[in-house]
């Protein structure tokens, strides 16, 4: 690791640290839903940036991982033709266990996936958006159907991570709520989801997932079980989705069958576009940019050009981050090849060229990580 | 040069942290401050200042219910901008925060943990799954929300205020004017035409309890959103030989059913749940068959009455909006702020214009709204507000495109009817 | 058996429409292996130029500018955004497509606001009474037109030179320049052609039986992607299969509904993916797409 890669990994971590400390609930609620997007996409970008395999169905997977875990936690409701299920297991077991349940669909639907390539696999993933809709609001005892159900708070070792008025938690005067607390769950998961994916991408899988994208029949004619490498990808990047639906579900509060859709699929494949394909950091980067840019655009409205306030005239702050992302999407493919990730790494190259003369020992070549 | 780089990042982050802790004072106070007593002696918590009270509103103007929802906020604006020129309430003028959500869960999430720290009260929420995704957080919050839905699971929370009838109750006393007036009998057939989710689902608990009770036999069809053309519904129902159908869908499914009925030879009475009906329609080639045998149920008067406040309303509207359209979100806006501020004013009365205080003082009032054409009773929140519906028809040349076909009233059907709670 | 008709018939037109969509993504792929995802903005692009402009200029000749404008929308996205892209990968460049669609749909969305326009046809909602069964006059019009449109686009897809080059594009590229094809051409052309066929279809799914154009019609273009892929992505017979075979399920798992209800409700919207993916289990190169044989 070299010394900017530890310098950069330091001020992160103060950062994640002192955050909640600082900014106000609404901006933590954006930052969770960012962090939970930048494990859903990592897990994407380790099937479709790595591995080349186009799926138009991610939102599918946070939605098994979010529905399930609400119902192996949730105490089962009676209630006539309201009734709820539930096996209210521990909420840890029960997010392990959502998250394994995202693999198994996944699993189930890898007959599909090790067969069908490019746009075929794109578009048949795409079907898993709409099968999921009808499945999430018909199985009304599993799901609460169209409204969804509350989502029961995650508790580890007897700390809960919900607001607590009864025996409030003030740290340094800044009083925690579900947010505050959440915010640490949500740095470490996706610490952890972060580590483990750059482990598979740098190792023998990633190489092989390299190899396989862009081509597969050398990949298999040099001994790589192609077809073995695509199913097992696709269940991993449904894990990753499976563990971002649970994160998504406890910052909600409730889990609601709608938010599961087609945008949100095509959400995160904008994402990785943006934040640069292949790689752990472009994935949390172009995750952070979708996730903050229509917050930032709605708050900032007033100070804004040709951005008008709710109700008038003109181009709104929603319509204008579309706009933006979608455009973002355009502009990354023909001017940036490397996402925004690239961008960087660039702009690195750029300010530190005249360095390697001076001091050759900090010289700053692309690292394998920026690369893949 | 490479420790001058370091050097260089330790400084900003040194400065970043500098930055941070400028601002750490005002999270470690903003916590508490729940309830104050401001220099007038009367209680105050979020959302409310010494001169300004705030109220937010949370609408969807880029969705599917756009025009719905430019319609309530404009209509609310107004409101609170002739209460302010009349001196505003407790001596404080009104701002209302306005955010978008477009029709999207995360958003309106997002924008309740924004606008929830600042604002006393919601005037309005557009849809009920927004509403059920941040239900939870209002009851915690005490906060004072008007719903602009009327789905009977938004029922049983106190903080939350459903306008006069849910959809259920509409629907039976629709079924009750097409038994009186369209000669639907025991033993008919009627169809029902509903959307999946609250919406649909809560309506047919209605039209579900009334056939039994009049020993109609119900036929139902559940679209969805997307769904555009009513062409294999209506054909459904041709089959079954429905001899009226109920709508409580969007307004485009309506005006696609009811033209392809029509042009089908399915002539029969349609009544329809008050979302299932824009004038918009009117000027689409489905404008004719909606005039001909069409009715919506509505506990909300319809802008078109003879109502005082109502034509007040719609002079002030379209002098303040002379280029919007004006559609039933004006008077249910416009209605809906009334409340608010009536709770408000309530509250003041009470020295208590905390947010526990004004829901306290708003289930206090038990008819409300006469001069809004119809008494409801806040007292209660296991049960509609109001069971009185108007049913109204399609009219070219009325303003909000409808009129009243028969004044408010309760049907026995409906005295009778339990409303299944939660 | 009356009803079993009229659905069946219903379908079939509603299927042509489909159809037309699909044709214009298969179009697309040939020339550039592209899926293109824009293409719904592309039907909303056509439906939104005849809505503005039938009340003056007629509503023919609008129908004309709606199928020029979104020809001329789709040879620009060639042109400015395809033609340019370097990527190694094709799904990038569908996912392109997806950033085109977003901004053009949300700034048309935008334009449309909260009406519901009229597009002006002269069909109305008149009804056809053959026996007991009924048809929208629309409905058979679309049937009609789509069959001639398409029937003509296969016989210009054979015999034409435009034709010619587009095949043998599709074959092989670099072998079809080294002929003389200019690629460039071919597939700009390709995207003209598909955004015509994408107003064209766009008109008939914003009539009678539907109220007018609003921002839901992208919505229901969905249902073609299926279409298009069961038929197979590069076969012009598949997309007129596919798209049949779509309209026509979702027709009948709506209209029979009520004894279907053992499945759930609200199945006529999942009923075209079901469908494709079990075609696709047992074909994965869609009904009549050609297999991929590749020699190392």
């Amino acid at each position: 690791m070299s010394r900017s890669t530890i310098l950069w990994s330091a001020a992160l971590a103060a950062a994640a640290l002192v955050i909640p400390f600082y900014l106000d609930a609404s901006w933590l609620q954006d930052g969770l839903f960012a962090m939970a997007a930048a494990i859903g996409a990592i897990g994407l970008n380790l099937l479709t940036g790595a591995t080349g395999q186009l799926s138009m169905g991610h939102a599918f997977f946070l939605a098994v991982g979010a529905f399930g875990y609400v119902y192996f936690a949730s105490e089962p409701q009676e209630g006539g033709a309201h009734a709820l299920g539930g096996l209210g297991l521990p909420t840890p077991l029960a997010a392990v266990l959502a998250v394994l349940l995202a693999g198994v669909a996944g699993g189930l639907f890898s007959p599909i996936a090790a067969r069908l390539k490019g746009a075929y696999l794109g578009i048949a993933t795409l079907a898993l958006i709409f099968i999921g809709q009808f499945a999430m609001t018909n199985a009304t005892p599993v799901t609460g159907g169209h409204n969804g159900r509350p989502v029961p708070p995650m508790e580890l070792f007897g700390f809960v991570f919900a607001d607590t008025p009864e025996a409030p938690l003030v740290i340094a005067g800044v009083p925690f709520g579900a947010l505050e607390r959440l915010w640490f769950l949500g740095a470490i998961l996706l610490l952890g989801a972060g580590l483990f994916a750059r482990g598979v991408l740098r190792g023998r899988p990633g190489r092989a997932m390299n190899t396989i994208r862009d081509h597969e029949i050398a990949a298999g004619v040099m001994g790589v079980p192609v077809s073995r490498y695509r199913a097992g990808v696709f269940v991993l990047s449904s894990m990753y989705g499976g563990l971002a639906g649970v994160l998504v579900a406890l910052v909600f509060q409730q889990t609601v069958p709608d938010y599961f859709g087609l945008l949100l699929a095509l959400a995160y494949l904008a994402m990785i576009i943006i934040g640069g394909l292949g790689s752990v950091a472009g994935a949390v980067i172009g995750a952070v940019f979708v996730s903050m840019l229509p917050r930032l655009l709605t708050r900032y409205s007033d100070a804004l050009p040709l951005i008008v306030q709710p109700g008038q005239e003109g181009v709104g702050a929603a319509e204008a981050a579309q706009i933006l992302y979608g455009l973002a999407v355009v502009v990354v493919v023909l001017f940036l090849p490397g996402g925004l990730l690239g961008l960087i790494t660039q702009l690195r190259l750029r300010t530190g060229r005249p360095l390697p003369a001076a001091a050759p020992k900090h010289s700053l070549t692309p690292t394998p990580e920026t690369r893949n | 040069m490479g420790i001058s780089r370091n050097s260089r990042r330790v400084a900003a982050l040194a400065a970043l942290a500098l930055a941070v802790t400028a601002c750490a004072s005002e999270k470690a106070t903003g916590g508490g401050g729940d309830a104050a007593a401001s220099g007038d002696g009367i209680k105050v918590g979020p959302g409310v200042t010494a001169d300004k009270i705030s109220i937010g509103l949370m609408t969807d103007l880029t969705g599917p219910y756009a025009s719905f929802g430019k319609s309530l906020t404009n209509a609310q604006q107004l409101y609170f901008e002739q209460i302010n020129q009349a001196g505003g309430v407790c001596g404080r003028q009104l701002e209302a925060i306005v955010r978008d959500h477009g029709y999207d869960v995360q958003k309106a999430v997002s924008a309740y943990t924004e606008i929830g720290p600042k604002v006393v009260a919601l005037a309005h929420v557009v849809g009920s799954p927004m509403v059920n995704a941040i239900k939870q957080r209002i009851e915690a919050d005490q906060m004072l929300t008007i719903p602009q839905a009327w789905a009977t699971n938004l029922l049983g929370s106190k903080p939350i205020q459903v306008t006069a009838t849910t959809y259920d109750i509409d629907m039976i006393n629709g079924v009750d004017f097409l038994a009186k007036e369209k000669g639907i009998k025991s033993g008919d057939k009627i169809g029902h035409l509903y959307f999946e989710g609250d919406y649909g689902e809560s309506a047919l608990n209605g039209s579900k309890y009334a056939a039994e009770k009049l020993g109609l036999e119900l036929v139902e069809q559940k679209i969805k959103a997307t769904d555009q053309d009513m062409t294999a519904q209506v054909t459904a129902f041709k089959k079954a030989g429905v001899k009226a159908v109920l709508v409580s869908v969007g307004p485009r499914q309506t005006a696609s059913l009811v033209g392809v009925s029509l042009a089908g030879g399915m002539d029969v009475p349609f009544v329809g749940s008050n979302s299932a009906y824009s004038p918009q329609l009117l000027p689409t080639p489905a404008g004719p068959a909606l005039l001909k045998d069409f009715y919506y149920i509505t506990g909300g008067a319809p802008i078109s009455s003879d109502l005082p406040v109502m034509k007040k309303l719609a002079e002030d509207y379209k002098a303040k909006y002379p280029g919007d359209a004006v559609d039933s979100g004006v008077s249910a806006g416009y209605s809906a702020a009334a409340i608010v501020v009536d709770a408000l004013k309530k509250a003041c009365e009470s020295k208590d214009l905390t947010r526990a205080g004004v829901v306290n003082a708003h289930r206090g009032q038990n008819a409300w709204g006469q001069e809004y054409g119809g008494v409801m009773d806040f007292t209660v929140f296991d049960k509609p507000a109001s069971l009185r519906s108007y049913v109204a028809k399609p009219d070219k040349d009325a303003l909000g495109g409808s009129v009243v076909f028969k004044d408010a009233a309760v049907s026995d059907l409906a005295k009778e009817y339990q409303v299944p709670v939660g | 058996m009356t009803t079993f008709l009229e659905l069946l018939v219903n379908g079939i037109s509603i299927g042509a429409v489909y159809a037309l969509i699909a044709l214009g993504f298969v179009i697309i792929f040939k020339a550039t292996e592209v899926v293109n995802f824009a293409h719904a903005s592309l039907l909303l692009v056509g439906g939104f130029i005849v809505a503005k402009t039938h009340e003056s200029v007629g509503f023919w000749l609008a129908l004309l500018l709606g199928l020029a404008g979104a020809a001329a929308v789709g040879a620009l996205i060639e042109f400015a955004v395809i033609r340019r892209a370097n990527v190694i990968s094709h799904s990038i460049l569908a996912i392109v497509t997806i950033g085109v669609d977003i901004v053009l749909t949300t700034e048309l969305t935008r334009q449309i606001g909260t009406e519901v326009l009229a597009l002006g046809d002269p069909w109305g909602s008149e009804v056809l009474h053959l026996g007991a069964v009924n048809i929208p006059l629309a409905r058979i019009a679309a049937l009609v037109t789509a069959s001639l449109v398409i029937a003509l686009f296969l016989l210009a897809f054979k015999y034409t030179n435009w034709g010619v080059a587009m095949r043998a594009t599709a074959e092989d590229a670099e072998t079809a320049a080294l002929m003389g094809v200019r690629r460039g051409r071919v597939s700009m052309g390709a995207w003209a052609v598909a955004g015509a066929l994408a107003a064209l279809a766009a008109l008939f799914m914003c009539i009678f039986p539907t109220p007018g154009l609003d921002r839901t019609v992208t919505a229901t273009a969905m249902k073609a992607f299926p279409a298009a892929i069961l038929g197979g992505l590069d076969s012009t017979t598949g997309a007129l299969a596919g798209g049949l075979i779509i309209g026509v399920t979702e027709s009948l798992v709506g209209g029979y509904q009520s004894e279907l209800v053992f499945l759930g409700r609200g199945l006529g919207d999942v009923a075209p993916f079901l469908v494709m993916i079990i075609i696709l289990l047992i074909r994965p190169a869609g009904l009549f797409g050609t297999r991929e044989l590749a020699r190392v």
